[in-house]
């Protein structure tokens, strides 16, 4: 910290305003002008801004044609305002679509809506545990309409500070916390994001483009599982829609389903923790998750509301890994008897289990149509409609 | 509205657009005092009514002080002033805290208290405009400012859209004057505020969020311990990170400026070449050092009382220059390192100084080595969300878990140990210089290739809209 008295004593001006009254127009404004004024680079700007503007433009283009080259198209990013977008649209009576990636991808909104009478709203998110948005509907004192939740074992009971448990949770603080600013950011978002095939911040971000250089790690280093790339596309409404590379079922659908294995792997307790400790925790979690679902379940439900539970397909070895890690009478039959709410799994019923997954975890935007007429004879009658 | 969002970009077009287009001088700043509210109101709109409450009451206070007829009321109006800005600061970022502290206090002499938790959102940028805004009522009693008559031109000094929420800590005394003539649009410095914005916008996007922020929150967010590697690599990723985020804000503010004309002074020097811990704070964070230094320091007595005495001053303004920084006892412990820092450094001085030694090339490099690393050092209680987490770090980072984990990847290692090694050899080429000088005496076409790629690499990283760390001080 500076320590003479005299730069700051030069600081204060003081001889200035001792040695020369300020103008009128000065005193108005507190004193004389300061001297200081940054310096501006003497160099030649309009040509350097020119070819800066060129080259910056030529380069977006070149990016913007490699990707699409490459496969990717305009979609919407799937971020947490625009979640809160559809989550503000939710009426006392509304019909809500929550869980995770599989309520996002296989159920069409046209066809609930022609079965269901209303319009649902889509609030699943990809890789996101339901629990957060279902507990925070359930706090909502003024809905009482009807909750179709997907259900994925693994994410819906992920503990809190997973990244599922995160990705519901945040969706969630941004909805009651959005400012203003971010709002307004949405909407400038769209247009932008509907036309320029680049802007997909979950994968062609410097980031993700970092990420994926093949440079060896340690053993033992905690790298994070890998994510699939780019399958799906995302309306205004939030309903995704797998693209037809991927439910073609060919080079890119295999590669999602290597990915989906580890992903859908139970990861090995941190070195820090003893097993049994972590295993213990593991299971006071589980139980915990199991007791607030039926405590928002009966909260909604003394509302007049209704909540239903659906497994919807998944295929090949994901399915059987899923089978094998949280078997349904773990997991499906607790939670059904737990809350009393009504369930719909896929396999239960033969013209819904004869849809196949092309990378195993979601439909096809063709079968997600198909699958959801068929589904709402069984949805309407689990809600008594 | 986040400096790095598409909201802002939209925004800042419209308002500069509008700006230059108005031809009457009182029209533009109406214009910008609307915008800086706009600004501000975006986060949370009732807070810019507590904003211009708070301004208003500055500016009645000013007048008042001015016209005492007394040294006394003169001061019984500034220490009205710094009450009111002080509480409210108190209020809205230490209400939480000081009932934590009270309950703890009460606690240890067995009375149980429960108080109830306050549900205080706190403003964004209140401590940097509470500081805005009491310098004015400051240099006024100091004789060093005369009170402006205009309500709005205040208005617009305190909230000017820029500075208002991270710093740099305009000073009303610096900004009320260049309200009196308009400025005249001048092309190389609209252009040379534009390439600060990118500049400031490549700092935090790409370096600061996209190379290091990743590392620093693992490695402090790790439950277990860590090998002394992951350790340092998690400091040293932070010790960028803040640097890239708190200057690229600044810098990202300096050319908004001068992009509308106003002239905001450096509020970084390259701070990673300091030798020495009074030379770290004539580098880092200057707007704050210097307010601390011109508003604390030298009124408790300076460096004119006994030096015992001056020790314990120069501590004294650390602490709370650490609790300025955030309610909690890891910023204090951050702000009290800095103060034992500084009075080390001065008997240091005093004991060494003359040596012939002293200022060799290799006394000057061990010297900046051991600045460096207590600085770093100082940031694990800056970055810890508590005590458990800075001395899990601190034991990994001296060698405490020989068998801890290696958790980090060796592309993030990369990355850090690149940036690191980056910004501190441009720190020290540029340590007795300044940007422009440099861009001055650049080639054209490095200049040019510079830009160009801090923009590709902006609009490849696409952003996402972090929050600025400031923001929450």
């Amino acid at each position: 910290m500076p320590s003479s008295t005299s730069s700051f004593k030069n600081r204060l001006r003081l001889p200035r305003l001792f040695f020369r009254p300020p103008t009128e127009a000065e005193s108005v404004h507190g004193g004389p002008p300061l001297e200081f004024e940054r310096p501006i680079p003497p160099i030649p700007w309009r040509g350097i801004t020119v070819i800066v503007a060129i080259t910056v433009i030529v380069a977006t283009i070149a990016w913007e044609i490699y990707c699409r080259s490459i496969g990717y198209g305009p979609t919407l990013n799937d971020s947490e305002d625009f979640w809160t977008m559809i989550r503000r649209r939710v009426q006392p009576e509304s019909v809500v679509i929550i869980g995770d990636s599989r309520g996002w991808y296989d159920l069409d909104l046209d066809e609930l809506q022609k079965g269901l009478g209303k319009r649902p709203l889509q609030l699943a998110m990809g890789g996101g545990c339901g629990y957060p948005v279902l507990a925070d509907l359930a706090d909502d004192k003024t809905f009482h309409g009807t909750i179709i939740c997907s259900f994925v074992p693994r994410l819906f009971f992920a503990p809190p500070g997973t990244p599922p448990w995160e990705r519901g949770e945040k969706a969630v603080r941004r909805f009651h916390t959005q400012t203003p600013a971010q709002r307004a950011g949405q909407y400038l978002a769209f247009p932008l994001e509907e036309h320029v095939a680049f802007l997909k911040q979950e994968e062609l971000t410097l980031d993700d483009l970092l990420k994926g250089l093949p440079i060896p790690n340690r053993p033992g280093a905690l790298v994070p599982p890998r994510l699939p790339p780019y399958f799906g596309t995302i309306d205004r409404e939030r309903r995704a829609r797998m693209i037809d590379e991927c439910a073609r079922g060919g080079k890119l659908a295999s590669t999602i389903q290597q990915i989906w294995i580890p992903l859908f792997t139970p990861p090995p307790p941190p070195s820090y923790i003893p097993k049994d400790v972590f295993m213990a925790k593991m299971k006071e979690a589980i139980e915990t998750r199991f007791h607030d679902t039926i405590s928002a379940v009966q909260k909604i439900r003394g509302r007049g509301g209704k909540v239903v539970f659906v497994r919807l397909p998944v295929s090949g070895g994901l399915k059987t890994l899923e089978d094998q890690t949280t078997p349904r009478n773990q997991t499906w039959e607790p939670l059904l008897q737990g809350t009393g709410a009504p369930g719909i799994y896929f396999e239960d019923y033969p013209e819904l289990a004869r849809f196949n997954c092309p990378e195993w975890s979601h439909l096809s935007a063709g079968d997600s149509v198909e699958f959801s007429k068929r589904l709402v004879p069984h949805l309407r009658a689990a809600l008594k409609m | 509205m986040l400096f790095n969002s598409l909201t802002f970009v939209v925004f800042f077009v419209v308002v500069v657009t509008l700006y230059w287009s108005i031809r009457s001088w009182n029209a533009r700043k109406n214009l910008l005092v609307v915008a800086s509210y706009l600004f501000y109101g975006a986060w949370n709109p009732p807070f810019a009514a507590l904003l211009f409450s708070t301004t208003s009451m500055d500016f009645w206070l000013g007048a008042r002080m001015a016209k005492a007829a007394t040294p006394r009321s003169k001061r019984g109006w500034l220490v009205a002033s710094v009450c009111m800005n002080l509480s409210m600061l108190g209020f809205f970022k230490y209400g939480n805290f000081l009932l934590e502290n009270f309950q703890w206090l009460l606690a240890r002499i067995g009375i149980i208290y429960h108080p109830p938790h306050l549900d205080i959102l706190l403003p964004v940028g209140i401590s940097f405009y509470t500081f805005h805004s009491l310098s004015y009522t400051l240099d006024i009693y100091r004789g060093v400012l005369q009170p402006t008559r205009s309500l709005r031109d205040f208005v617009l000094a305190v909230s000017f859209f820029p500075q208002l929420v991270a710093g740099p800590i305009v000073r009303a005394g610096d900004f009320l004057p260049q309200l009196i003539r308009p400025p005249h649009l001048r092309l190389g410095q609209f252009l040379w505020g534009l390439l600060l914005m990118t500049l400031g916008l490549f700092e935090k996007i790409v370096v600061a969020d996209t190379l290091l922020s990743g590392s620093a929150d693992r490695i402090f967010g790790y439950g277990g311990p860590l090998i002394a590697l992951d350790s340092w690599i998690g400091v040293l990723a932070f010790a960028g990170q803040i640097f890239f985020d708190f200057a690229g804000y600044s810098t990202c503010a300096i050319g908004a400026a001068l992009c509308l004309g106003f002239h905001l002074k450096d509020n970084f020097r390259f701070p990673y070449a300091a030798i020495g811990f009074s030379d770290f704070w004539r580098r880092w964070h200057i707007s704050l050092s210097t307010f601390l230094r011109d508003y604390l320091y030298i009124p408790l007595g300076g460096n004119q009382v006994r030096p015992v005495r001056a020790a314990i001053n120069l501590v004294i303004v650390m602490f709370l220059g650490g609790l300025w920084h955030g309610a909690a006892w890891t910023f204090v412990v951050w702000g009290l390192l800095h103060g034992s820092y500084l009075v080390i450094e001065r008997v240091v001085r005093v004991l060494f100084e003359k040596k012939p030694w002293a200022n060799n090339f290799a006394t000057r490099a061990l010297a900046w080595l051991a600045t460096y690393g207590a600085v770093c050092i100082a940031w694990v209680f800056f970055r810890a969300s508590d005590f458990t987490v800075a001395s899990r770090m601190l034991g990994g980072m001296f060698g405490r878990h020989l068998h801890g984990d290696a958790i980090l990847s060796t592309r993030e290692m990369l990355q850090v140990a690149i940036v690191t090694i980056c910004v501190i050899a441009v720190h020290w080429m540029l340590r007795d210089s300044n940007i422009e000088t440099a861009v001055t005496r650049l080639p054209r076409w490095v200049v040019t290739t510079t830009w160009a790629l801090m923009a590709c690499a902006i609009i490849l990283t696409q952003g996402n809209s972090n929050a600025f760390i400031y923001f929450q001080f």
